[in-house]
């Protein structure tokens, strides 16, 4: 069941604010409402400055915590108001620190870009050879010719090829190795060279320095290349232990900003919900009812200047805004997961949590009712336990219902006649498993139907709670036509009452449709008379949809037969094969289709009926103090 | 949905949304309604607020008028297959682009990141930046390097090349508009057989007026030599090709310029004898070839980007409208200012007079 909320609205003086969050958030209880209400008589948004400085602070400390290692969790051993003079002190202090931190990190960049520029030279040194002329008159400019070598970014290739013509230059690739070209770009020395300059740095031209002895020496340029990268690497060694000693200083100041900045939070996080006029500010938003009290006492006990705190039940009209807490048992938090993964119930909404996981385990059960396959899922999901985590848990109920059904069945490992039967072999009388089948259907409507009226009246929506699908109205008319037909299984006839209460249900749901449509004449008659045809039509078939709880638990045991079948077919060792690998084939194949078909039924045939699903969840404000 | 449906579907919300381009009628009438009529009739409340100064007016409105252009372009993204769909994204993407121009002169500025997002268009969050991110960074290049983690890193680790380089903020904007234009066209390449051709009009016209308009500003505004006015050139798929460009861009008068255009440019362009006369003129060709795709071509995505282009010149000229209103200029003046009017009326002569 869901917790009653209220909404609080806290008065306190402007300056009490930051305290005032932190009390809140040590509580754990005080969800921040940000809706903009009494905009027009408090304007004032008293929590931007701290905000903006926080965020810069913790952007700053996110930054240098890369090139320093700052603790993941620290705790919080006495917890103090942050007020704005100390952030901002805090911000200047890691603005200072970063501005030092990134020049070391430019520093790093630095190089890994010569890294990669000795290895752009490395392949290009094999390919310099290509080109036909004497590498030596490349080096240096004559009195007429000017050379540049270097690197540009492949795509601005036949760009900068054209700019560079229209220098009097001319430009020659002769190696292009990923997004990069390797480029000669000769022309006369002259007035052209400062366009040409211009264009080149436009075009992020690297220079490449060919090496001397390049032309005649390539074995000793490359050990000279091997040598570099060592000294780059050695460089970066120093650079690391010289970060290393100079963060050492202030690494205690970091953790230090770092709980300042946990201490802080709070009041960020409340930012939207604070609003203020001169002096006086408020807070607003959301706690459980049972947590007020608390909440006020230790406002009480902790805020230096009078305060005072308004609660109230949430109004009809802002329930969407509610926040949803609902209690969560140990044992169900893996249905809750799939649960969540159609929404989160609306405040007010009856959680489906149980009903779902009562319903799955049970269908799951029925429809894969084998005590050794059971015992195998079961055992599965407890030794995997540790990678499942939660999902464990739902592995080992699926195979406990399914060993208990197994029982019922008289099934083990698809065998048959090893185990009597507590209740019925399937396949001796399936009509009677449909029978069941189609009853549980039923019921499951039914109740599915039940809480949809109760769902749309806490809501308030009472006409919806009576004349809108799958209300009150249309669950006379299934419970009229589900007894209708029962009569005509047991006398023939529908029989006048049940013939009655279906034609005054339906017809009063046309009522109700004809009224609230407005299209022309011709479409409202249109969409009427089809939409409650389709009520006649849905119902009918979200029934027999049910007979396949039954209908796969006859094709267990029938996919059991075919193995056997098989099995029996072999010798002694091709018959246990056979056995074996035809029940991890119904394990797996079957399974996973029953799995699929359980979650359908509750998905479609009960979510959609009574499920809202658009709420949001309770998300109380907290100190943010993660466990060292 | 199946591609031909999604062609199908796109083509008939293209021209459902067609019927919402100003016709010149609908174009002339505008400028004869008053504020009110405008603020009624397009859902701009902000135009009458009397408690917003000008520049906050005409704030509010732009950034309404871009919400609507971005809105639709938001909905008839969602039945495009992923290579039309990065198209159109592109293109919607150069408000984004606006929005990081501002980001870096904000940081090249030191101003106060709230000032700084006081000056940034809200968007859509398929084509926004990481702005709150961004706006936390210390400098341009860190905001460079941050936006390099995301569908913006291609033009972002180019422009810090060259901002490394150069250090200039005009060589860094050139540079993201140069790579926008550029990856538009790469985009339109990547298409075959019955898309390619009509996208090479529509982007090929933008390209053109783009090309255009940048090589008469760089070399005869700013006195850039040829060689690097062509370099920040982008080469058209339609007129303005590689080759012309390199001819072009070594001509040293407007007037020999334009005289060197292909046709239709040289006689649409022939006599402009300034800057702004060339943009009225060839924004014209720009919209009669969006135009013409948008009415004869069967590729929904072509279609999708003419009317968006159409689109956006309509809710510009909106604005430029409530803008010369709010302002309190005369009628006719604002009728030439748009290209209502005969720019060769007398009126222009007297606002030349008036202006020696």
């Amino acid at each position: 069941m869901h917790r009653l909320m209220r909404h609080l609205r806290l008065l306190v003086l402007t300056e009490d604010l930051p305290r005032a969050s932190l009390v809140l958030a040590e509580t754990e209880s005080f969800q921040p409402d940000p809706r903009p209400l009494y905009e027009s008589e408090f304007p004032e948004l008293p929590g931007r400055h701290y905000r903006d400085l926080y965020q810069q602070a913790r952007s700053r400390l996110d930054k240098i915590g890369k090139l320093v290692p700052i603790p993941e969790g620290v705790d919080i051993p006495e917890i103090h108001v942050v007020e704005t003079a100390e952030l901002q002190a805090l911000n200047d202090w890691l603005g200072e620190i970063w501005n030092e931190c990134s020049s070391y990190e430019e520093e790093f960049r630095t190089l890994n870009d010569e890294v990669r520029l000795i290895n752009e030279q490395e392949s290009a040194l094999a390919n310099f050879a290509n080109l036909n002329v004497n590498l030596s008159t490349l080096r240096t400019k004559t009195r007429f010719l000017d050379f540049y070598v270097g690197i540009v970014p492949r795509d601005h290739l036949r760009q900068l090829e054209g700019a560079v013509g229209l220098a009097e230059h001319l430009l020659f690739p002769y190696l292009v190795s990923g997004d990069q070209a390797h480029v000669v770009i000769v022309g006369p020395c002259g007035v052209k060279e400062a366009q040409l300059t211009a264009v080149l740095d436009a075009a992020g031209f690297q220079n490449l320095p060919i090496p001397p002895g390049m032309a005649n020496e390539p074995a000793k340029l490359q050990a000279e290349l091997t040598a570099r990268r060592s000294e780059i690497q050695e460089t970066r060694e120093t650079l690391k232990a010289t970060l290393a000693t100079w963060s050492s200083g202030f690494r205690g100041r970091l953790e230090q900003a770092q709980r300042t900045l946990a201490l802080a939070e709070p009041f960020v996080d409340l930012d939207p919900s604070i609003r203020s006029l001169g002096p006086l500010a408020f807070i607003i938003g959301w706690a459980p009812a049972q947590t007020v009290r608390a909440i006020e006492a230790r406002l009480h006990e902790r805020l230096a200047h009078p305060f005072l705190l308004e609660t109230r039940a949430p109004l009809a009209e802002e329930r969407a805004h509610v926040p949803t807490l609902v209690s969560r048992h140990r044992l169900l938090a893996p249905f809750v997961s799939l649960v969540g993964q159609y929404g989160v119930p609306r405040y007010g909404e009856i959680d489906p949590t149980v009903l779902f996981a009562v319903t799955f385990i049970l269908m799951f059960g029925m429809m894969f009712g084998d005590v050794g396959q059971g015992a195998v899922i079961a055992l599965a999901a407890w030794l995997g336990r540790h990678r499942l985590k939660q999902f464990a848990l739902f592995g080992v109920l699926a195979g406990l219902s399914s060993m208990i059904f197994g029982l019922l069945f008289g099934s083990i490992f698809g065998y048959e006649q090893v185990i009597t039967p507590l209740w019925i072999a399937p396949l001796s009388d399936p009509i009677y498993m449909l029978r069941i089948a189609l009853g549980w259907g039923v019921v499951f409507i039914v109740v599915a139907c039940l809480l949809t009226i109760y769902n749309r009246a806490v809501m308030g929506h009472y006409l919806g709670a009576i004349f809108e699908h799958h209300g009150l109205v249309n669950l006379l008319f299934y419970l009229a036509l589900i007894g209708g037909g029962l009569q005509v299984y047991q006398s023939g006839r529908f029989g006048w009452i049940a013939t009655s209460l279906v034609l005054l249900s339906l017809l009063a749901l046309a009522g109700y449709r004809w009224h609230e449509l407005s299209a022309p004449l011709g479409e409202k008659i249109l969409v009427v008379v089809i939409e409650t045809m389709e009520t006649f039509i849905v119902y009918l078939s979200n029934t027999l949809s049910f007979l396949r709880v039954a209908a796969f638990g006859l094709n267990h045991v029938a996919l059991s037969i075919a193995i056997f079948t098989l099995a029996d077919m072999m010798g002694t060792l091709g018959h246990w094969v056979t056995v074996v690998l035809g029940n991890l084939f119904i394990l797996v194949l079957e399974g996973g289709i029953v799995m699929i078909q359980v979650m359908r039924l509750e998905y479609y045939e009960g979510f959609s009926r009574y499920f809202y699903g658009d709420g949001h969840t309770f998300a109380p404000l907290r100190l943010r103090a993660p466990a060292p | 949905m199946s591609a031909h449906a999604n062609q199908a579907y796109l083509n008939t919300r293209v021209s459902i949304l067609a019927t919402r381009l100003f016709s010149p009628a609908v174009a002339g009438g505008l400028a004869g309604s008053t504020l009110e009529e405008i603020s009624q009739g397009f859902g701009l409340p902000a135009i009458l607020d009397q408690g917003l100064s000008a520049r906050a007016k005409n704030r509010a409105i732009e950034q309404a008028l871009i919400t609507t252009l971005l809105a639709e372009l938001c909905i008839l993204i969602r039945p495009m297959q992923p290579a039309e769909r990065a198209l159109v994204l592109n293109w919607g993407r150069k408000y984004a682009l606006f929005n990081l121009k501002s980001l870096i002169r904000g940081k090249l500025y030191n101003l106060d990141p709230r000032e700084i997002q006081d000056n940034l268009y809200h968007l859509p969050p398929q084509v926004e930046l990481p702005v709150q991110e961004l706006l936390r960074t210390e400098n341009v290049l860190e905001l460079l390097r941050q936006l390099e983690q995301g569908p913006y890193r291609f033009i972002a680790h180019q422009a810090r090349e060259v901002y490394e380089q150069k250090r200039e903020p005009f060589a860094l904007e050139a540079t993201i508009d140069q790579l926008y234009y550029q990856s538009l066209a790469r985009q339109v390449r990547q298409f075959h057989d019955g898309e390619q051709r009509p996208l090479q009009v529509v982007v090929g016209a933008l390209l053109d007026q783009i090309d255009l308009m940048w090589l008469l500003r760089f070399r005869f505004a700013y006195g850039l030599s040829p060689s690097e006015t062509f370099y920040q050139l982008v080469p058209s798929l339609r007129l303005l090709r590689r080759d012309l460009l390199l001819q072009l861009a070594n001509l040293d008068s407007l007037e020999r310029v334009l005289e060197s255009l292909p046709e239709p440019l040289n006689g649409l362009l022939a006599g402009s004898t300034s800057l702004i006369e060339v943009q009225k003129r060839i924004g014209r060709y720009t919209a009669r070839e969006a135009h013409q795709v948008l009415r004869h071509s069967s590729s929904a995505v072509a279609r999708t980007l003419s009317y968006l282009i159409l689109r956006e010149m309509d809710l510009f000229l909106l604005f430029a409208l409530t803008q010369g209103k709010i302002l309190g200029l005369p009628a006719d003046v604002v009728a030439i200012a748009v290209e209502l009017a005969d720019p060769n009326c007398p009126m222009v002569g007297r606002l030349e007079r008036t202006v020696a």
